[in-house]
């Protein structure tokens, strides 16, 4: 870099110089160094002259005029407000209003994480509907779905189980039909299932597992 | 440092001890004392009055709030402007290059009429101070304008020395180039700006 006047080593000391003379904060060496060139050099003379211009435009007060009580009444009002209204700059707001939200999310996940423990802990209920498409309750093969009659008495209905030696093991369903299984859970044969249909009383008697 | 900056940043840290103690005259008094400064360092970084007055506030109450912790390493209005520089960065940074909405403003908030010469001045100065960067300006201000030295600067823009010294380099050289001349300053003389 080429330095102001290219006269060499001192024009460059005296721009190096100019603004802390111009400050007043220059060593009085300094200064009168700088006054000694200045007055055998045109370059500098013109820049230091410039400089001082410079100076005295930098020194006028702000164009943008700004009341300073009003200023100082809004500062002191902030200071009076409630914490929450008082956080600085309006840009902290966002920031506040992040770490609210980041809290609020905490808040659920802890939330959510306790009840799936409490969940967890208790064992899964089973639900109390099913739909078309899940397995029904498991029915061991062998049973058979059995429907009496509407008028058909209770202890014939006993009766009929005793003399077969079947045990009700589930139902009556929305139908009205029981699950019935041989004492001592063999597979019910087919003549079971047979004497089933021909019984007294009995509507419909079909092996559980049968193909349709 | 002479004799005027050492007393007045006497007056600067017995005003903070009094604001650490919660007395809102202190701030009163030290807010009038830097409201001038402080306008005109922030008008070189943006020309919208609101903001100026929104950072000038939010640099006195963090000056209010640290006022006790301020441990006296630099001049307190070192420290001051420090706030001030970086408060106003933030502001611009959130407000970003928005136009001023003249209707928005005040009216006592517009520029003031200045005297002929002044203005003249003001004109030749801005003609200037348009070329600069945002960081440039600074810098300008705080050593022409302001009156600190390149390390009070360094300490108030928290950069290295050799950077302030670089930054104000280049910015006399293009207020070199750009303002027009006094008596004595050819176009040629100008060509051989560093």
């Amino acid at each position: 870099m080429r330095m102001p006047t290219d006269t060499g080593r001192d024009c460059a000391r005296a721009w190096e110089a100019m603004p802390w003379v111009l400050q007043d904060s220059a060593a009085q060496e300094q200064t009168e160094w700088l006054m000694s060139h200045l007055s055998e050099c045109d370059g500098c003379r013109a820049e230091f002259e410039q400089q001082k211009r410079l100076r005295l435009a930098m020194s006028l007060p702000a164009d943008v005029s700004i009341d300073p009580e009003l200023g100082l009444r809004r500062l002191l009002a902030r200071i009076d407000a409630p914490v929450m209204e008082t956080a600085p700059s309006r840009g902290a707001g966002g920031s506040w209003l992040t770490r609210a939200l980041v809290a609020a999310v905490l808040i659920q996940a802890v939330g959510l994480g306790t009840l799936g423990a409490r969940f967890w802990a208790e064992g899964t209920p089973q639900p109390a509907y099913r739909t078309l498409s899940q397995e029904a309750a498991h029915v061991p093969a062998g049973a058979i779905h059995v429907v009496p009659d509407t008028g058909m008495k209770l202890a014939d209905w006993n009766t009929l189980l005793r003399s077969m030696q079947l045990q009700v093991i589930g139902g009556p369903n929305d139908v009205g039909a029981y699950t019935v299984m041989p004492a001592g859970g063999a597979a019910a044969s087919t003549q079971v299932v047979q004497r089933l249909r021909t019984a007294h009383g009995v509507r419909l008697a079909e092996p559980v597992n049968a193909s349709p | 440092m002479n004799d005027a900056d050492t007393d007045a940043d006497t007056t600067d840290r017995l005003l903070l001890q009094r604001m650490a103690a919660g007395d809102r005259t202190a701030l009163s008094v030290l807010y009038r004392s830097y409201h001038g400064r402080l306008s005109r360092f922030l008008s070189r970084l943006t020309r919208r009055a609101d903001i100026i007055e929104e950072v000038i506030n939010d640099c006195l109450w963090i000056t209010w709030q640290k006022a006790g912790s301020f441990h006296g390493d630099s001049r307190v209005s070192t420290w001051i402007m420090g706030i001030a520089y970086r408060c106003g960065l933030k502001a611009l940074r959130q407000h970003g290059s928005e136009p001023v909405d003249e209707d928005s403003v005040p009216e006592d908030r517009m520029p003031s009429h200045d005297p002929d010469e002044d203005r003249e001045l003001r004109d030749w100065l801005g003609k200037g101070l348009d070329r600069l960067t945002a960081d440039q300006r600074v810098v300008v201000e705080l050593v022409y304008g302001v009156g600190h030295s390149l390390d009070d600067v360094a300490v108030i823009m928290q950069c290295p020395v050799g950077t302030v010294k670089a930054r104000l380099f280049h910015a006399r050289v293009k207020l070199r180039n750009v303002l027009p001349g006094l008596a004595g300053v050819t176009s040629a003389t100008k060509e051989n700006a560093p």
